[in-house]
């Protein structure tokens, strides 16, 4: 059985070649989803991470727990949560990186046993601090000793230097506690041995801040523990807080499910819950999940066009296969083999085909995901970078289950073939017949089913967009509506081709030279043979326009969308200082020196803006509405921003010079005119909320005349999006008034502003960076757009969007041109004799090649243009309605059907070359067909 | 009369290159054939008989030797004259079924005359007609070569053969696949045409009882020429 199974296999090399890359091909790409996705997931778990610290300037992997023990005589609390200390990072599968254990004795007086004047009777805190040591700097004096304890029994004491002014200690002094006396009743007495500061303050160690240290003085923690919880001590009332600080760098995706689980276990069900804080690790990867749900799905539906031609093309080259061996089958079968033993021949044989596709498959399929992770945009990639692959189990769940499905494809077709005999052959060979897709009508069946879904979908695009902004995933109906779409016009195609070349006949059926007419004959006649690769062709082509117009309208509109919401090239705003006029805020601020910016060699341009969300405007009913007021200088402002025509559908300029020649001119959102009926001309009375603070001088409102109406404005979105608490989604609309800088600063008085900084050609964000860096501006906001566009750009759903579209497509285009060179060598294969024949009756070989030219025009190059046609369809229909699964929370632009002339052009190119390919490889075969051994064929 | 003499054959060698060796299919074959006659080749399988046919039908190179046709060298002929005379004044009918499967009867015998340059029109589609008439098939024209018998089509090859009035027909076991009946009938045909249409036909065959049909009879032996040549 084996030999004769590998003799077959060798018997059909190049057939079994082809189910082989098939089965390679299936695997690869079956496994590339899950690892690409791991790798991904990781570096999104990672960026959530950081943007979190680089936004909120803490640790945010950490627990924390904080209890009080009340005079309790065992101290078991204490022991207990020390005990919860030891094992949480083993709970929550994670690395330590810092555990802090603060303790504090509720406050107590003292008073200084140098009975100093000044220091008579201070309240302060006694407690301990972990690991206090290794994160401080010593002032003056020293840190306390390894005893804790000076010779004569006081408990050396450190603190920083704000408690030391606070509380007018001196180092070397010694205090004596009141009324708080130790376990066998002596008066406890501090030595203040030194004063410290932080080495550094951003080190994540200052869970418990320096500040909040200034009425504490701290001790050794070994010594605190012995004197004040356990056995002996009863009588204290001691207040615990526990950090629990990890790595995040080593959480890795796969890991998440489990954190979020024992997370959850140890701050809201167990027995610490009451304890707990809510750690702000909690609600990154709450976020995270519901992020990358929506990406996997989303992905996974991607993918599934892909691999259901993987799939068809196996069934396809295996059929085409069994269909050559059908004679022998019949033989075998009539000779009396059994329909199971012949089934069971062709099982091991495509077992062995399976198992090796699989050996080269999942190897393949880390070289596919690596591309995936390089696709900036569609047939277009960034260099490899280094995506950290790993094999999960999903992984190898993957390429297992892809090898069963691969194997079931393959036989399936034997199945049927084990049960025909050479009696049924011949009674089948005897039937031609219309294909049963045209009898039942597929095609308009799926034309119909995808343009319900095209209308219904048209008609609720608007609760589609709410359900996406819900967090919800790509609709599989929307994009299986696509999918049919292209597939139902395709098979429609395919139904009126042999009318078209039957047309084409037809007007030049007098001019048609020999070659030509015998090319028309065969058409008409077998045409019907090649459907199947030619829907293969289109559907691959088409598929290719429409994902490659999907991904480029996408990633086009993320672009603009983000490009547009920075307003600037860089964004900067000062930390500004307060004037404090005796004691109280005036609410005026000090202006910095804003000349100095005039040194910075990166900028062509900037200007002040300055940005109050909270506003109001008296509307003509005598109502307030909530407004933004944005205040420029109008020639600095045109000089660093830029709004499209098309968006307002007036020059940007021409706003900024209609507010230029009017002082007391304003500038404000269409809303303005939509929601409450101003006109151009129109006064306008604006103020800022009642902030709390007094303002000194100028009026709290002022009055501007409507210069004009804008639908867009830099950094200016029209509507708002919010999520609630409950999940749902509520649009709120946001009111802008741009008005001069000067009038707001006369009106308003002085108040921070940003600075906006157009680049200069020459410049990169990493220039201003290091400007900054340098210029010892100290900057409270720092907006870097290119920094943004990146981010974007990088955003797992729109890359690996890219990577699965543009993945898809090589894969099938690949296919297709094996597809395409099966069907043809066979076809010229099974006419080798015909041709012969033609040699002889004198038709010579450039002749022969201009028939089979001719056949592959009205196949191939048909296929292609209809394919490029239903592309063009397709994405014109349903990219408008399926971008809006990708439509961010901030999208504001309205948005564009992309066509990227240079995406067509690759896209293009690359079918141009798998076609020429064909051509080629088809035409070395007709040249070394020889027609008198061709003729012989006929002989025996 | 040398104008009498469609084919001349002298000294025809033919030998093919083969795994280990050399295979001499023939060895020095001379042969007159005379205008508007049967000739009938003769021999085992194997025996050269397509060898000759194909060098005489210009698809094979003689090793050494010539054939003039028509008093024009075969052998100096451009492949552009080879494919012209193929066309024009050469007719083939082989032994197995040789018809374009996607071309009705009709269609078949028309497209020799497509290819031999005859312009479409009335003069053309008559011809047709008349030549499925002559093989007794005139009331199929529109059927598939799949809907016929093998004598059937057998018929429309021959009838597609002659349509295009060549001087020379070549048939390579044309009776191989039909029965003894259908054989019969397939030679009368062609003795017909050499009479009525002056054709010259040249047909192989190892059938015995076709014999009496030919005007000339040449019997090969392991490619050597045993008989034959002169007319009977």
């Amino acid at each position: 059985m084996h030999r004769i199974m590998l003799q077959k296999l060798w018997h059909k090399k190049w057939m079994n070649l082809c189910l082989l890359l098939g089965c390679i091909l299936l695997i690869a790409t079956v496994v590339s989803f899950p690892l690409y996705q791991t790798a991904a997931y990781d570096r999104m778990l990672q960026d959530e991470f950081r943007s979190y610290v680089a936004e909120e300037g803490r640790w945010p992997a950490m627990n924390s727990f904080s209890i009080v023990s009340k005079k309790e005589r065992s101290g078991e609390t204490i022991s207990r949560m020390e005990g919860l200390m030891g094992k949480i990072y083993g709970d929550l599968g994670v690395t330590e990186k810092e555990t802090i254990f603060y303790y504090t004795l509720s406050g107590a007086n003292i008073h200084s046993a140098l009975n100093r004047k000044d220091a008579e009777n201070i309240s302060l805190r006694l407690g301990s601090l972990s690991g206090l040591g290794e994160h401080v700097k010593m002032l003056s004096g020293e840190m306390y000793s390894e005893t804790g304890m000076t010779e004569d029994g006081c408990i050396e004491v450190v603190m920083t230097q704000s408690a030391m002014v606070s509380m007018k200690l001196l180092v070397g002094e010694t205090l004596v506690f009141n009324d708080l006396r130790d376990a066998e009743g002596k008066e406890i007495r501090l030595y203040v041995k030194g004063v410290f500061d932080a080495v550094s303050e951003r080190d994540d160690y200052w869970q418990v801040k320096p500040e909040d240290l200034s009425s504490s003085v701290l001790m050794d923690r070994e010594l605190f523990r012995s004197m004040f919880t356990g056995e002996k001590a009863g009588k204290y009332t001691v207040s615990c807080r526990y950090y629990a600080l990890f790595d995040y760098e080593d959480i890795k995706a796969t890991q998440v499910e489990h954190l979020i689980q024992a997370t959850d276990d140890l701050t809201e069900r167990g027995a610490y819950s009451g304890t707990a804080d809510k750690p702000a690790y909690r609600s990154i990867l709450g976020e995270y999940a519901k992020k990358q749900e929506r990406i996997r799905v989303t992905l996974m539906i991607l993918q599934i066009p892909v691999l259901i031609m993987l799939g068809a093309f196996l069934f396809m080259i295996s059929g085409q296969m069994y269909e050559m061996e059908r004679n022998e089958i019949s033989v075998i079968k009539s000779r009396g083999s059994s329909g199971a033993q012949i089934f069971r021949l062709y099982l091991y044989q495509c077992a062995v085909l399976t198992l090796a596709g699989g050996a080269l498959g999942i190897p393949l399929g880390t070289v596919f995901s690596r591309i995936l992770g390089a696709a900036r945009s569609f047939l277009e990639f960034d260099s490899l970078k280094g995506l950290t692959l790993t094999f999960t189990r999903e992984v190898w769940i993957y390429a297992a289950a892809a090898m069963l499905i691969t194997l079931f494809i393959m036989t399936l077709p034997a199945m049927k073939h084990s049960r025909v005999t050479i009696v049924k052959l011949k009674q089948q060979k005897a039937l031609k017949r219309k294909s049963w897709w045209e009898k039942i009508f597929l095609d308009f069946i799926l034309l119909g089913i995808s343009l319900y879904g095209y209308y219904s979908f048209h008609k609720n695009g608007s609760v589609l967009g709410e359900s996406v902004l819900q967090g919800d995933s790509l609709d599989p109906l929307l994009y299986i509506s696509s999918s049919l779409f292209i597939v139902g016009l395709g098979l429609l195609f395919l139904r009126l081709q042999p009318y078209l070349v039957q047309l084409i006949y037809m007007a030049g059926k007098r001019f048609w030279r020999p070659a030509s007419y015998a090319s028309f004959m065969e058409n008409t006649k077998n045409g019907r043979k090649q459907q199947f690769i030619m829907l293969f062709l289109i559907i691959t082509i088409s598929l290719g326009m429409y994902h490659a117009t999907v991904a480029r309208t996408i990633l086009q509109n993320s672009y603009n969308n983000a490009a547009y919401m920075q307003g600037a090239d860089i964004m900067v705003q000062e930390v500004w200082y307060a004037v404090v006029d005796t004691g109280s805020f005036t609410g005026e601020y000090a202006e910095p020196d804003y000349s100095k910016y005039a040194a910075m060699d990166f900028a062509e341009n900037y200007a002040r803006v300055r940005i109050e969300t909270s506003a109001y405007v008296q509307t003509k009913e005598n109502g307030r509405q909530d407004v933004t007021v944005m205040g420029i200088h109008t020639r600095d402002f045109g000089n660093v921003t830029w709004v499209d025509y098309d968006l307002n559908g007036r020059h940007y300029y021409e706003y900024l010079n209609d507010l230029a020649v009017n002082p007391t001119g304003v500038l404000v959102s269409d809303n303005f005119r939509t929601k409450l009926g101003y006109q151009v001309g129109d006064k306008l009375t604006y103020a800022l909320e009642n902030t709390g603070t007094p303002v000194k001088g100028p009026g709290r409102s002022t009055e501007g005349k409507i210069v004009g109406f804008f639908s867009y404005w830099p950094g200016y979105a029209p509507f708002v999006t919010e999520t609630n608490p409950d999940g749902t989604v509520t649009t709120r609309e946001n009111m802008l008034v741009v008005t001069h800088y000067n009038t707001m600063k006369q009106t308003f008085g002085v108040k921070p502003y940003q600075v906006w900084i157009d680049l200069k050609e020459s410049a990169d964000s990493s220039d201003a960076y290091a400007w900054f860096q340098n210029s010892g501006i100290r900057l409270t906001k720092y907006v870097d757009k290119a920094a943004e566009l990146k981010k974007t750009m990088e955003d797992p759903l729109l890359q690996g969007t890219n990577g699965v579209l543009t993945m898809g497509f090589l894969v099938t285009i690949l296919l297709c041109a094996v597809g395409y060179l099966i069907y043809w060598i066979m076809s010229i294969r099974s006419r080798e004799m015909m041709f012969g024949v033609l040699r002889a009756c004198g038709m010579h070989k450039g002749e022969l090649i201009h028939m089979l030219l001719n056949e592959q025009i009205f196949s191939g190059v048909f296929s292609v243009i209809a394919g490029i046609g239903i592309g063009k369809l397709a994405s014109g229909m349903f990219v408008p309605i399926l971008q809006r699964a990708y439509a961010a929370t901030d999208q504001v632009l309205p948005m564009n059907l992309v066509v990227n002339a240079s995406d067509m052009v690759r896209l293009y190119s690359v079918i141009a070359g798998v076609m020429f390919l064909c051509l080629v490889v088809l035409i070395i075969l007709i040249f070394k067909l020889n027609v008198t051994k061709a003729l012989k064929l006929g002989e025996e | 009369m040398a104008n009498d003499c469609l084919i001349e054959v002298s000294g025809v060698n033919r030998i093919f290159s083969v795994p280990g060796g050399e295979f001499q299919a023939l060895k020095n074959i001379n042969v007159k054939i005379m205008r508007s006659t049967l000739t009938i080749l003769k021999g085992r399988s194997g025996s050269g008989k397509t060898t000759l046919m194909n060098i005489i039908g210009a698809l094979d190179h003689p090793t050494s030797g010539t054939v003039l046709i028509d008093g024009r060298a075969v052998g100096k002929m451009s492949d552009k004259a080879r494919e012209n005379l193929r066309r024009k004044d050469m007719g083939f009918v082989f032994q197995a079924v040789s018809l374009i499967p996607t071309m009705n009867a009709f269609q078949n015998v028309e497209f020799s005359m497509r290819l031999a340059g005859i312009k479409a029109g009335r003069e053309r589609d008559k011809r047709v007609e008349e030549c499925l008439k002559l093989v007794g098939l005139g009331n199929r024209a529109r059927h598939m070569p799949a809907e016929m018998s093998g004598g059937e089509q057998q018929r429309v090859a021959i009838a597609r053969a002659i349509a295009h009035r060549p001087k020379l027909i070549l048939a390579d076991e044309p009776t191989a696949e039909l029965d003894s009946a259908m054989a019969a009938q397939v030679t009368k045909l062609f003795q017909e045409m050499t009479r009525k249409e002056g054709i010259t036909v040249l047909m192989t065959t190892h059938d015995v009882g076709l014999m009496g049909a030919g005007d000339m009879i040449i019997e090969l032996e392991s490619g050597e020429q045993v008989h034959g040549g002169e007319n009977l």
